[in-house]
């Protein structure tokens, strides 16, 4: 059955008095179109009214996100973010097509899956464009919001199958060849069960290793400020995994220290705080850094010593858990630990073993997101993260040209 | 789960079908349709996998809309604008429409309406929502490439061989192919016919075990002769048809009362009948072989200037030999009535522009786009002991 078959009747209900036989001059009339844009049933596009809202959640990089239930599922909730296109010269913006092709690639326990997307019905109303939401199965927690409250507690057992899971996801997704180079507490999810998923891949995008010796060039204005590797805040465009294994560095002692590590308010405060706990930026610890496009332009603090350890030993204790961390956040990319390397560390195959999160989770029945947390510092910290996410997208829209899409 | 391939039955029913326009008329819409799209594309630089992603939306669309709801070049620009998007090379709408109406006569680009802006950007969120945002599409080029690293025999005949064959991948657009067959199907069965015009034989290829009659049986399973036959008559055809002068009809959807974009309406059945007898323009930018127009209407980009000298060799080589050497089947026996098209007599080679060229060199396999596929990631090497001492 051809799913256009139903369309015969709009077709032709108000073609006039032309027989439809061949003469394809025949049009429609524009209210005709706007009817038939109205009455077209796209079968693979469901409407987003058979979901009902039930509270918005966060701010995606692209959009609101809200929590919403399937009406025909009342126990199933989803949760849905818009597609912000109202500004937008070109048209369905390519992070959110480039968000839609990555999430349709990647099938992995975790990593946020993509359950469909819905459209709201076209009208009037809405001079006959639809609205689209990207639809995702529901995750109850993000780690950014469990790490703000204090009375989620978690123990070594657990935070290693954090870290664990969210390496899983990084080694899956850079398998794939996919930089998810926005990582942060706020876009690491947890369900109720305890399983982590990666999500918002709003300013991720696909990566080759440099094929015929050509190096890419992409925009290095992604990741959240505090989250920012080195190489970035230097104007490396030719970087690759590492950039997510930074992140994933800084999420790992935020579990420790409840709060991001390096909360800079320029790249240039981030770098002296990184140069102040990694020790200074200089080609002697990173050969070829010295040929980064700002390396001479930035104020990097020289004479430091590398502190990883002894900063974050107050918080961490465990050897295991300091010698991971000491491996990733290492200044030069090259000496990072990738993700399979940082699985295989000790941290992970000692006692305690990593253990699930269900039964901890299970003592708190509410949802603990960073959107609504309360504000933890009288800096705002989530102005800063929605503000340094969101930049790097926000300044390739408003001109309408693609500034920001370098490769 | 939509499935984007369709047997025959099914490709004479469509929307279009439904709405009173003949089988014909339709491939003739796909056919300008998917030519302007690579015209268009090949104009503004854009890839070969651009223009192609293009087309296949664009033939997907037309599944579920007919051809007098959504004139054929507006929604050929969308989908251009779309791919670019989606393959990141991204072009600026008002540039595509810009060289839109370069390529379009008065009278079709009239279908743009008031607002060409605007038309395209409403109808690109309705092309979305038809084609499920099933954005990623593969192509047969890349599996082309592949096939062609395998092959055993004389690198200069092989090269021809994949050039000529990269062309009809090219001319395959312009049909319904892709909404038929797979891509790995539309490789081989387009490697054949080249190799049976350029007199390329294959007799051995690496990997090959007892078990494999043909080149192909290691690539794809169950294809038979006749479907392979089929494929080629299919693009084959292409060179065939004669081109109507004057068309039979103009394209639907002439007036500006079919915009988008709210104009003053007016009835368009009186107009209509003048355009009918407008022939198409000719957008032809290279003259030489005028006698098959339909074919060759391939823009070539406006810096080629005559086949490149490796590639003129070629003609003789496939006139003079193919019917003698091949008696095979009819459709095989000999070029297509006329002279040869004027691609076929100067197959694209390494100086063409982005879109028809070839890779300059088929022997190092272009990797397959960076993702199409998810693979489920190797097992880390874990449980790995530990392999360094642990911290102190």
């Amino acid at each position: 059955m051809l799913p256009g078959a139903n369309l015969r009747d709009v077709n032709h209900s108000g073609s006039g008095s032309t027989p439809a036989n061949h003469n394809h001059s025949v049009m429609m009339s524009t209210r005709e179109k706007e009817k038939y844009i109205e009455n077209f049933n796209f079968p693979f596009c469901d409407e987003s009214s058979k979901y009902e809202k039930v509270a918005k959640i966060g701010q995606g990089t692209f959009g609101e996100v809200f929590k919403a239930r399937d009406k025909s599922n009342p126990k199933k909730f989803v949760a849905m973010k818009k597609v912000l296109m109202d500004n937008e010269k070109e048209g369905f913006p390519i992070t959110a097509l480039r968000e839609i092709r990555i999430l349709q690639l990647l099938k992995h326990e975790n990593v946020v899956h993509l359950i469909e997307i819905c459209r709201t019905k076209a009208s009037q109303h809405n001079r006959y464009r639809s609205m689209f939401y990207l639809v995702f199965e529901f995750c109850e927690h993000d780690l950014a919001g469990l790490l703000s409250n204090v009375n989620v507690k978690f123990n070594l057992g657990e935070i290693k199958k954090v870290m664990q899971q969210l390496l899983n996801g990084l080694y899956y997704i850079h398998s794939n060849k996919i930089l998810h180079r926005d990582m942060k507490a706020a876009n690491v999810l947890i369900t109720k069960n305890g399983v982590l998923k990666l999500a918002d891949f709003g300013l991720a995008r696909a990566f080759s290793t440099n094929k015929n010796g050509q190096p890419n060039r992409f925009t290095n204005r992604v990741v959240t400020l505090w989250y920012r590797p080195p190489e970035l805040l230097l104007g490396e465009r030719n970087y690759g995994p590492p950039v997510d294994l930074w992140g994933a560095g800084c999420i790992m002692a935020e579990m420790w220290t409840r709060s991001p590590i390096m909360q800079g308010n320029s790249e240039q405060q981030q770098l002296t705080l990184i140069s102040q706990l990694c020790g200074s930026i200089t080609p002697t610890v990173w050969p070829g850094v010295e040929n980064l496009e700002l390396y001479k332009k930035m104020d990097l603090p020289q004479q430091q010593k590398r502190k990883v350890k002894e900063r974050l030993k107050p918080y961490m204790k465990d050897p295991y858990a300091l010698d991971l961390l000491d491996k990733l956040l290492v200044l030069d990319p090259s000496k990072r630990h990738d993700a399979d390397s940082a699985l295989n560390h000790d941290f992970f195959w000692t006692d305690p073993m990593p253990c699930d999160l269900g039964k901890m989770l299970a003592q708190h029945s509410q949802s603990m997101f960073e959107f609504l947390a309360p504000p933890r510092r009288p800096t705002n910290m989530r102005a800063h993260h929605t503000m340094a996410a969101a930049r790097p997208t926000s300044s390739a829209v408003q001109d309408g040209g693609y500034q920001d899409r370098v490769f | 789960m939509p499935c984007w391939y369709y047997d025959k039955k099914e490709l004479k029913n469509t929307p279009s079908a439904l709405d009173g326009i003949d089988y014909e008329t339709e491939m003739r819409y796909r056919k300008e349709g998917a030519r302007f799209i690579i015209d268009t594309g090949s104009k503004m630089d854009l890839g070969y996998n651009t223009t192609a992603t293009g087309v296949v939306y664009f033939h997907r669309f037309y599944m579920f809309h007919s051809f007098r709801q959504f004139p054929r070049y507006v929604t050929a620009c969308c989908c251009l604008f779309l791919a670019g998007k989606v393959e990141e090379t991204p072009k600026k709408c008002k540039d595509i429409i810009k060289t839109a109406r370069s390529l379009l006569s008065d009278t079709k680009f009239a279908t743009f309406g008031d607002d060409p802006k605007e038309e395209v950007m409403t109808l690109e969120r309705i092309l979305l929502q038809t084609i499920k945002f099933d954005l990623q599409v593969e192509h047969p080029y890349s599996y082309l490439l592949r096939y062609a690293k395998c092959l055993k025999g004389d690198k200069v005949k092989l090269q021809k061989m994949v050039q000529m064959a990269w062309t009809f991948v090219n001319d395959s657009l312009c049909t319904t192919l892709a909404l038929q067959w797979e891509p790995e199907i539309i490789a081989v069965a387009l490697m054949y016919l080249a190799g049976k015009l350029s007199q390329f034989e294959v007799i051995d290829w690496v990997g090959r075990t007892s078990k494999h009659l043909r080149w192909w049986d290691m690539f794809v399973e169950d294809v038979t002769m006749d479907l392979l036959e089929d494929i080629c008559h299919q693009v084959l055809d292409l060179y065939s048809q004669p081109t109507p002068d004057p068309p039979p009809d103009s394209p639907p959807l002439m007036s500006k009362s079919a915009s988008l974009v709210p104009v003053s309406g007016k009835s368009a059945n009186g107009q209509e009948k003048d355009k009918i007898v407008t022939p198409p323009e000719p957008i032809i930018t290279n003259t030489k072989a005028t006698a098959v127009t339909e074919i060759p209407s391939y823009v070539y980009p406006p810096t080629y200037s005559g086949a490149p000298t490796h590639a003129a060799s070629f003609p003789p080589a496939f006139a003079n030999h193919v019917p003698v050497t091949v008696p095979g089947p009819p459709h095989l026996a000999g070029p297509p009535p006329g002279p040869p098209p004027s691609h076929i007599t100067a197959p694209p080679g390494v100086p063409f522009a982005s879109y028809i060229a070839p890779p300059p060199h088929y022997t190092p396999v272009a990797t397959a786009p960076p993702f199409y596929q998810s693979t489920p990631a190797p097992l880390p090497s874990q449980p790995h002991r530990p392999y360094y001492p642990p911290p102190p």
